[in-house]
């Protein structure tokens, strides 16, 4: 006999915050009358095979996080910034565009009219089959984000989401952000996410973008939540004729750091480019589950990503590329490559590509190695000490995804996180 | 400067390196010739640290101290200088950033300043010059997608940054054709000096037409069977290695052709 399932818990089908117009409350209700009995990943569950066993939900994290009266840490980001503390947004620590064909609005300031038409568009970028945890997110926002470019609108600067959990009890926080780029606007949108405290806690993001035609959208995601925070994060996008979307994830492991993206091409001629460096050490995990929709003709996706893992840690990149059958002259190129830096250390990688056109080029690689002895002995035999030497060699692996990082702030951050993580990686003998 | 007692090494198991002995003193230019397999690349590398190798038996001096028991960073900061035979490629780090990195780690251990990015630049510039090598290199890869000729000139180039004092020399001349050959032969040349020696392994006598060698040894199957002056080399340029009773695949094969 199967063993029942275990099921997500019903304490995480609670929601707080009711101050939502009536069309979101209703969307968060029914979808979380559709989670009950909704089973838990395991072993068996193809795209969480490896890493199942890190998702670790207790009852006391399903609780949402308290939202009165925190400030968050003081963060010195240059330019427009919108800051959410564990999962409500903090208006007085917010600095964003006033201009007339930009609108930001908080989900709760919606009109009735205005939070019926979101809910009918909340979710629809992502298979939320094969994403569950959206559908999770959907069931408990409390606050959320939508941002709305009018036609040839164009942010003249990056606008910063500081996504902050403080975890000084346990909980969870279920950020939310929708962007509506309409027909050839421009905005370079960098989601941080950042935690503060002790205690275990649970992260569940979604970032939706829609692209009208000729729209052109940068979205930089980095994930730097602390070791007491499991996050799983959704990002789906839609494009539609000649967009464009560019996007740069760079990861730092943690308990448990899951994060789907998923790009849908339905417009000829749309492009997306997808970056993404992960790095883990210590007893950390990181798994990127992308899926590439080539859906029109003529479009064109370009797909990069490293793993560096260290010590005993673990991540996993599975990129999945569908090219529809009515999608000729696409063009697909996917490359993943993992640097294990220690024998303790594991990096899974699946590309998967499935092709139902016949006039389409395609290509893929993955490989998985370790840092080349015969070009460290080359270094040292300079008089480079054997760690730097090391962080040479890792930093060459990476370099050119974190030079493309198109906002020289996050770039410093990167490059800041990194040096730390040199520092545990390459501890000089 | 640099002495060799009784070097044992092996590879694998395989003993390579049967008694080397070799000294060599400050201001002098020494060549190990031989055929291939009889050792030269083994002791170059040997000699700058690579622990691929097995030092078995033996002892070696660099000005007093053991060299055996130091790593092939603290060598290399202490002035043993290798000019590899195949230059790895290191792509993703540029070769200025390498060269920078380098000298400074070499500063660092002489407690002199580090130099900044705009000063050395300035610095590697000038150096480039000399062996002939279009400053754009700088700024790619370490070695990436060099030529041959190219890949050595970048050698003799942090040879000239590093002014170490010992400088080895792995097959310098190899895959280089004759104007590459002088404007290296001329970067060796510019290393001479009376302070610095230099160890040249190579397996033809060509290189010795430009560089002139004080002495010339003759390595074989692991063991030194024949030292003498420049005119070894050219004695064994018109009588091949069998003259020595050497067996040379590499030489009757392009003999015979």
């Amino acid at each position: 006999m199967k063993p029942a399932p275990t099921l997500l818990s019903t304490a995480f089908l609670h929601p707080a915050g009711q101050a939502l117009p009536g069309p979101l409350l209703a969307l968060r209700k029914q979808r979380g009358a559709a989670l009950v009995d909704m089973p838990l990943p395991t072993r068996k569950t193809e795209n969480w095979k490896y890493s199942s066993k890190y998702l670790k939900l207790t009852d006391e994290m399903a609780t949402s996080l308290p939202t009165d009266g925190k400030t968050g840490s003081a963060l010195a980001v240059p330019g427009y910034k919108v800051v959410f503390i564990n999962g409500v947004m903090v208006p007085e620590a917010s600095e964003y565009p006033d201009l007339n064909n930009i609108l930001i609005q908080r989900f709760g300031d919606l009109s009735d009219a205005e939070a019926s038409e979101l809910a009918e568009r909340l979710d629809t970028t992502l298979d939320t089959k094969a994403v569950q945890f959206a559908g999770l997110n959907s069931a408990r926002f409390e606050d959320g984000l939508v941002i709305r470019l009018k036609p040839d609108a164009v942010l003249d600067q990056p606008l910063f989401i500081i996504h902050e959990v403080t975890a000084d009890a346990s909980g969870s926080a279920f950020p939310r952000i929708f962007v509506d780029a309409g027909r050839n606007s421009q905005i370079t949108l960098v989601e941080e996410y950042i935690s503060s405290g002790q205690e275990a806690v649970f992260v569940n993001s979604v970032t939706e973008f829609t692209l009208a035609e000729g729209a052109n959208v940068t979205n930089i995601r980095l994930s730097m939540g602390g070791e007491n925070v499991q996050h799983i994060g959704a990002t789906g996008v839609t494009q539609q004729r000649s967009s464009r979307f560019q996007s740069h994830c760079v990861g730092f492991g943690g308990p448990l750091r899951r994060h789907d993206l998923q790009v849908r091409l339905e417009g000829e001629g749309a492009e997306c480019k997808l970056n993404g460096v992960v790095v883990t050490q210590g007893t950390q995990h990181y798994d990127n589950h992308t899926t590439i929709e080539h859906i029109a003709a003529h479009c064109d996706s370009e797909e990069t990503y490293r793993n560096i893992a260290a010590d005993k840690s673990h991540a996993v990149f599975n990129g999945r590329i569908h090219i529809h059958q009515d999608a000729q002259k696409s063009n697909a190129n996917m490359n993943n490559k993992n640097l294990l830096l220690s024998t303790g250390a594991e990096i899974d990688t699946k590309p998967e590509l499935e092709i139902y056109a016949d006039d389409v080029k395609c290509a893929h690689g993955a490989t998985i190695g370790q840092l080349d002895e015969e070009s460290l002995f080359y270094l040292v035999s300079r008089g480079i000490s054997r760690r730097e030497a090391n962080v040479l060699l890792t930093m060459a692996f990476i370099n050119e995804l974190v030079a493309q990082i198109p906002v020289d702030a996050v770039k410093d951050t990167v490059q800041t996180r990194l040096n730390q993580f040199f520092d545990q990686a390459f501890q000089e003998a | 400067m640099l002495s060799i007692k009784n070097l044992h090494a092996s590879v694998g198991g395989k003993e390579i390196l049967k008694g080397i002995n070799l000294e060599i003193k400050a201001g002098e230019v020494h060549a190990i010739m031989g055929p291939n397999g009889s050792g030269k690349s083994t002791l170059s590398q040997v000699l700058a640290g690579n622990d691929a190798f097995e030092v078995t038996s033996g002892e070696v001096t660099l000005n007093g101290d053991n060299l055996l028991e130091k790593e092939t960073e603290e060598r290399a900061r202490e002035g043993v200088f290798l000019a590899f035979q195949y230059p790895v490629e290191i792509p993703g780090v540029s070769n200025l950033q390498f060269m920078r990195t380098s000298v400074n780690a070499m500063r660092h251990h002489r407690g002199e300043p580090e130099m900044n990015a705009a000063e050395f630049m300035k610095l590697a510039r000038e150096v480039s010059k000399q062996v002939d090598l279009d400053p754009a290199f700088l700024k790619r890869g370490v070695n990436e997608g060099f030529s041959g000729g190219e890949k050595k000139r970048n050698e003799i180039m942090q040879a000239l940054l590093l002014q170490p004092k010992l400088a080895i020399l792995d097959e310098t001349d190899s895959g280089l054709d004759i104007d590459a050959l002088k404007v290296v032969s001329d970067g060796v040349n510019a290393l001479r000096a009376k302070d610095r020696a230099i160890l040249m392994v190579t397996h033809y006598q060509r290189l010795l037409d430009h560089i002139v060698p004080d002495y010339v040894h003759v390595l074989a199957d692991g063991k030194i069977v024949k030292s003498g002056g420049r005119e070894l080399a050219l004695e064994l340029e018109a009588r091949g290695y069998a003259w020595l009773g050497i067996k040379d695949e590499a030489t009757a094969a392009s003999s015979a052709n």
